[in-house]
């Protein structure tokens, strides 16, 4: 039944006896459902202060690591940059793991996601419409944030295209974090699962596999060519060394380790893409096997 | 007209049937009670009609479409009101239907007389500009119902509609369902266990324990069974019947 046909009662139901559906479905735009979720979300983080939370948490993130790195009297950009990106290898996949691990599983457990699969839209752009909502909020308060940073530098003459690389490949990467979180929360049944499995994520992608990677090569496991492959396989990887290859010298260490890597910028660009779209995807598949 | 028509259907989880061979029609234009138990198989039931669960086998008709095929259709045609729905917090009722409308894809220029019917007709009018997180669980299930309502329903499907609800939440509930009744000639199905709500409320009632269909018909030839015309007996025996024993007190089911 469309619209024009629908006929107008007080209560909104039709008069019709029988009970009719349309002889073919509506489908309405993508773009506009789609659209429509990402609105939604979007405007739910700003009520519920995430928006705010994620901004002051990266401001107040850059900001100390500025501060610290202009005691002395001068600002010494590369040690900033570096400095950032360490901790942000630390921050920035906690903070989106923990940011969308309810996204589904929890509009599940307060009975919304009901409510919506209930509607005539397919899950697939609930979604979608759901990830690009929190990618908007989670970006904007890494550009916000670290851009309040950015401006200090500026104020010092001392903003160089490293610390705007480190802006551009934290949203990169908070979009990849992001879209892991959402597949846990899609495959997750409780709210808990979801996070006890996005903590587990964390722990091997910042804290484990690195360490794994560069022993295996280091004990002649592997040979030195596998390092590549190592930085690919894990987004916090990608970002630690996309983030790093504008910087003229490292501090040493691992993350030389990880920049002698080889690969190009362009190459970094494309995994952390196929990182954010991979789990994306997945989930918009997956999420059709979800019992409601 | 049957409005809904399953044939043999059968749904297991494992080594449980949910749901064995059932085979049941809804006439067009009745208030249709799906009654039993708790693990009965309901809202298995349910959520096949709703095309949320496949069947094993058998199928499911609504208005003479195989639910598997019309999925689409059945969503934009039919007001479902899930038993838990739940709403995010931070909204206000109108902007919670508004979202649904917008999605419907509900064209803007009637978009906002069509939420403020079904605000009205549920009776939150005075509430609809309150956040969400503030409202009663009986105007969360009435705004859930308003969001059914924004289909201009032809079949409403309502899942433990009054679960939870306090005995005037209940009252309130079954007028405006009453009334809806009153102005359209509207197929409504609802799940419960309340036999009040049934007495209330519908036409026609199935009967479902342990995944089996033990009646359905009328609801004056199920009082009919019972001794004393009433319906608690008469469901009793029916679930005494289908375990093997005497009839005795069954508490999952409220009178």
């Amino acid at each position: 039944m469309t619209d024009s046909e629908s006929p107008e009662t007080d209560g909104g139901v039709a008069d019709e006896t029988a009970v009719r559906l349309p002889t073919r479905g509506r489908d309405g735009s993508a773009l506009q459902q789609v659209g429509t979720v990402t609105r939604l979300e979007y405007a739910l983080s700003i009520r519920n202060r995430w928006a705010f939370a994620l901004t002051g948490l990266f401001a107040s993130l850059a900001v100390l690591v500025v501060a610290l790195g202009g005691q002395g009297g001068v600002v010494r950009s590369d040690a900033v940059v570096v400095s950032l990106v360490e901790l942000s290898a630390l921050l920035l996949p906690l903070v989106a793991l923990v940011y969308g691990y309810d996204a589904i599983v929890g509009n599940d457990e307060a009975g919304w996601l009901g409510v919506l699969f209930a509607l005539p839209v397919p899950r697939s752009r609930v979604v979608v419409g759901t990830y690009v909502g929190r990618l908007a909020v989670f970006a904007g308060a890494v550009v916000a944030g670290f851009g309040i940073g950015g401006l200090w530098l500026a104020s010092t003459g001392r903003l160089t295209a490293a610390y705007l690389g480190l802006v551009g490949a934290a949203v990169l990467g908070g979009g990849a974090f992001l879209a892991l979180s959402l597949l846990v929360s899609t495959l997750a049944a409780e709210k808990t699962h979801a996070l006890g499995g996005t903590l587990l994520l964390w722990v091997w992608l910042a804290l484990v596999h690195d360490l794994v990677s560069v022993g295996l090569i280091a004990a002649d496991v592997v040979g030195p060519d596998w390092l590549p492959v190592f930085v690919l396989a894990n987004p916090v990887t990608v970002f630690r060394v996309l983030a790093l290859q504008a910087v003229p010298t490292v501090t040493g260490g691992m993350a030389d380790v990880l920049v002698g890597s080889g690969l190009t910028t362009p190459v970094l660009v494309g995994a952390l893409v196929v990182w954010i779209v991979s789990p994306v995807w997945l989930s918009s598949r997956l999420v059709a096997r979800r019992s409601v | 007209m049957n409005a809904i028509q399953t044939t043999d259907l059968t749904k297991r989880y494992g080594d449980v049937v949910a749901l064995d061979g059932v085979s049941l029609s809804v006439e067009a234009g009745t208030t249709f009670g799906l009654l039993g138990t708790n693990g009965a198989g309901k809202s298995t039931l349910f959520r096949m009609l709703v095309g949320h669960l496949t069947p094993d086998s058998g199928n499911v008709t609504v208005g003479g479409r195989d639910v598997t095929d019309a999925g689409h259709e059945l969503r934009e045609a039919v007001g479902y009101v899930p038993e838990d729905a739940g709403f995010p917090p931070a909204l206000t009722g109108r902007e919670v239907l508004d979202y649904q409308a917008r999605i419907r894809g509900v064209p803007r220029a009637e978009r906002a007389d069509r939420v403020a019917a079904a605000l009205g007709t549920v009776g939150l009018d005075d509430a609809a500009d309150r956040r969400v997180g503030g409202y009663s669980n009986g105007m969360n299930r009435r705004l859930a119902l308003a969001s059914a309502l924004l289909a201009r329903p032809t079949l409403l499907l309502l899942d433990e509609p009054t679960a939870g609800l306090d005995p005037l939440g209940v009252a309130e509930f079954h007028r405006i369902l009453e009334r809806l009744r009153e102005e359209a000639d509207l197929t409504v199905v609802i799940t419960t266990h309340v036999l009040a709500e049934v007495e209330a409320l519908c036409d026609d009632v199935a009967v479902l324990h342990q995944g089996n269909l033990r009646f359905s018909g009328a609801v004056d030839d199920l009082r009919e069974m019972g001794e004393s015309g009433d319906l608690e007996p008469a469901f009793r025996s029916l679930i005494a019947d289908a375990e093997g024993r005497e009839p005795r007190a069954t508490p999952e089911v409220q009178r």
